[in-house]
């Protein structure tokens, strides 16, 4: 206790208790000194007032143990030198004892008010300095840009006011474990201290490390959020139990560090988020106008090569012949340009997917709807489960997925074959495959399929991108499903992929 | 049938694509004007009272969708949206606000032939007393008496599913979005819950398409919503 109050104790009078007892006792001495000469003036009683003056200026001064010293010696002194039979402690009027009773406990009571008054015009005093220091440390803490900054502050601050080595320890932001900040004047740490106060939120302390240089004191930076990081303490004489007083000013401290830190941790949070939308509202800009500026002159050059059809008087057969491969080669470019484009939003993250409950069979309709045509020289047989249960997707999306396997499957095999797509349930998952009766896919590369640009046959005549597979697997694994290729037994590629089950909504039955 | 030449309006800011989209729509019969944004688009729509607007739904000057807000305040001529692919919300915005079908861009002439015609066979059907059978495939539908028979056979259908079916039914060809399908049959608290229409629409089909998984009559428009396909 005194230890700590010493450290804390700023008052510029610094007394040792040594010096105290001596003082106490010239004092004592004096006042008989100064008070013998009057005896034949005054009445003992008015002697003892004198006696009472000095405790209580002994208790102001110098605090209360001195005053107790003070109040037994003015008794002594007072009886031995005042009282007769003079230079005797002998008493010759018994009614005297009464006096030095009184006198006794006056002085002691005294001693111990006007004692207890000074410890706390001294707390008082010392709280005072120690809230203004807390008020200018916050103030600077206030102002910081870093988190450099708040640790060099805190150093200096526990430094001059406790007399004190600190470090910060914040957790790494990607795995967890804790870190020196700027490491300059750092005690020794025990990093296990460190974490339980850290997954804990209360003060470590240990007795044990703190002879061996290491800080034995650990305190949560707590925050509002969460718990920032862990602020460790060594004093400087390597007290490993400080003063109530002082674990709440460091504890006070910790808060305010928290606080700081916190503030700084949002300041990067909303400078990021500001970064991040600002590159995406660039990203999307820029994609929605490649889309637009790219799909208008695409639709314009496929619908004039269409109307060369119209005009009258019709044009010479092998002139539609070229507006028809024009419209064509518009049509592939389209779907070219559709399919980067996919790619590139589905690379940037871009796609939300707006998942719904459905019945598999309306898209796989809906999709062999839509590539019309391109399916023409190839029945599809679909084969579904009637106990398919609603599954949660993207209906564009997997649309997409369908047609690209779909249409994949009817470019590579020849006219005529049908193409089969059939679902059947796993444990947690439906799998959907589409086969085809083609050549199958390269025995060598078929793991490079789902990568961007690779193609099953890279010399191969037929027309494409190397994109379909990329955005198929892309989308399939946005649904947390998985998509494989292969080859049947019986020759011909089977694509298949999966869409978890989840849990399905209920829809209710009518009572019909 | 009418005898005079249907009207149409394109509003499109691309003038390659409305010169196309105009010799196709002559093609069929009508007679073209054009507006190139969608302030003198509704200055045409209001002073030459077309039977059907073609709208592009990126316009310079404002967004198309306002455009037929608009429009529906004072007339219910039918409305042909064209619009990018990746524009699903655009194009459910758009129907939900009262346009009738749209074509995605790119598209070739023989499409939006078509979609021209059956929109302007709509306004020649207005004007006759609407019959109450309906016939697609081999299915009738007698809504005088409330009965369905695919092949002569009497099909048994909910109430649910004659109600979803009879909405469909109403707007031949017209594109009907879920949220709008979901309100009209279950009311608005059922709006998110397009699982419900999504398994009727597959009862319809299971009870009155050869190929419930390929269907020809009551067709999914991925994303957006039902259109029914006489």
């Amino acid at each position: 206790m005194e230890n700590n109050a010493s450290l804390l104790d700023e008052s510029p009078e610094r007394i040792t208790p040594k010096q105290g007892w001596v003082l106490t006792i010239l004092a004592c001495v004096g006042t008989t000194i100064i008070a013998t000469p009057l005896l034949g003036y005054l009445d003992l009683a008015n002697i003892v007032m004198l006696f009472l003056l000095t405790v209580l200026l002994v208790a102001v001064k110098l605090g209360r143990n001195a005053a107790i010293l003070a109040s037994i010696l003015s008794v002594l002194l007072f009886d031995i030198f005042f009282v007769p039979p003079r230079f005797s402690l002998a008493v010759s009027n018994i009614q005297y004892l009464v006096t030095f009773a009184v006198m006794l406990v006056t002085a002691l009571i005294t001693a111990h008010l006007a004692a207890g008054l000074r410890q706390r015009a001294r707390e008082s005093q010392s709280r005072e300095k120690r809230t203004q220091a807390l008020y200018q440390f916050a103030r600077e803490l206030a102002g910081t840009l870093t988190t450099e900054q708040v640790v060099e502050i805190s150093r200096s601050f526990i430094k001059m006011q406790l007399n004190a080595q600190s470090a910060i320890l914040m957790p790494h932001p990607e795995n967890e474990s804790l870190m020196v900040v700027s490491s300059s004047e750092s005690p020794l740490l025990e990093m296990h201290l460190a974490q339980v106060a850290l997954k804990s939120g209360q003060l470590v302390r240990s007795d044990e490390v703190g002879g061996m240089g290491y800080a034995p004191l650990y305190l949560p930076l707590r925050a509002s959020m969460r718990i920032r990081g862990v602020l460790a303490i060594r004093f400087a004489d390597d007290v490993a139990e400080p003063s109530a007083e002082t674990t709440s000013l460091l504890e006070t401290l910790a808060s305010l560090v928290a606080v700081a830190v916190e503030r700084l941790h949002y300041v990067d949070v909303a400078q990021a988020s500001e970064v991040k939308m600002l590159t995406e509202r660039l990203r999307s800009s820029i994609l929605s106008a490649l889309s637009h500026d790219l799909r208008t002159p695409l639709t314009a050059m496929v619908g004039l090569a269409d109307s060369l059809f119209l005009i009258k008087p019709a044009l010479p057969a092998t002139a539609l012949e070229t507006a028809q491969a024009l419209h064509e080669q518009a049509d592939r470019l389209a779907g070219l340009v559709g399919n980067l484009l996919d790619m590139a939003r589905l690379n940037a993250g871009e796609v939300t997917l707006r998942r719904e409950w459905q019945p598999l069979e309306e898209v796989v309709g809906a999709g062999i709807k839509l590539l019309g045509s391109a399916l023409a020289a190839h029945p599809v047989k679909v084969e579904l489960p009637r106990d398919l249960p609603l599954l949660e997707f993207d209906a564009v999306l997997i649309e997409r997925v369908l047609c690209n396997l779909l249409e994949n499957a009817a470019k590579y095999s020849p006219d005529g074959t049908p193409i089969l797509l059939a679902a059947e349930q796993e444990t947690d998952v439906v799998r959907v495959s589409i086969s085809d009766h083609g050549p199958g896919f390269p025995a060598k590369r078929r793991d490079d399929l789902f990568k961007m640009f690779v193609r099953g046959e890279s010399e191969s005549g037929k027309p494409g991108t190397g994109l379909g597979l990329a955005i198929c697997k892309a989308i399939v694994e946005a649904h947390g499903g998985t998509i494989t290729a292969d080859n049947r037994p019986d020759g011909g590629a089977c694509v298949s992929f999966t869409l978890p089950k989840g849990v399905p909504p209920v829809v209710e039955e009518e009572l019909a | 049938m009418n005898t005079t030449p249907a009207k149409v309006l394109i509003i499109e800011d691309e003038k390659q694509i409305r010169r196309f989209v105009r010799v196709a729509v002559e093609e069929e019969g009508c007679l073209v004007s054009e507006a190139e944004t969608m302030s003198q688009g509704l200055i045409e729509a209001g002073s030459r009272k077309p039977d059907l607007l073609i709208l592009d739904l990126g316009l310079p000057d404002g967004n198309g969708i306002d455009l037929i807000r608009d429009l529906r305040s004072w007339s219910d001529v039918p409305v042909l949206i064209l619009s990018a692919r990746s524009q699903e919300n655009d194009k459910i915005d758009a129907l939900d606000a009262g346009a009738d079908d749209y074509l995605t861009k790119p598209f070739s002439v023989g499409e939006l032939r078509a979609r021209v015609r059956a929109l302007l066979r709509r306004r020649s059907r207005s004007g006759e007393a609407a019959s109450p059978v309906i016939e697609f495939g081999n299915v009738l539908v007698d809504m005088s008496r409330r009965l369905v028979t695919r092949d002569g056979e009497p099909v048994h259908l909910t109430p649910i599913e004659y109600r979803l079916l009879s909405a469909l039914l109403a707007h031949p060809g017209k594109v009907l979005t879920q949220r709008n399908l979901l309100r009209e049959i279950w009311g608005p608290s059922f709006i998110e819950s397009s699982h419900y229409l999504r398994v009727y629409v597959g009862h319809l089909r299971q009870k009155l398409e050869d190929d419930p998984t390929q269907p020809t009559h009551l067709l999914t428009e991925t994303g957006v919503g039902y259109r029914f396909q006489p």
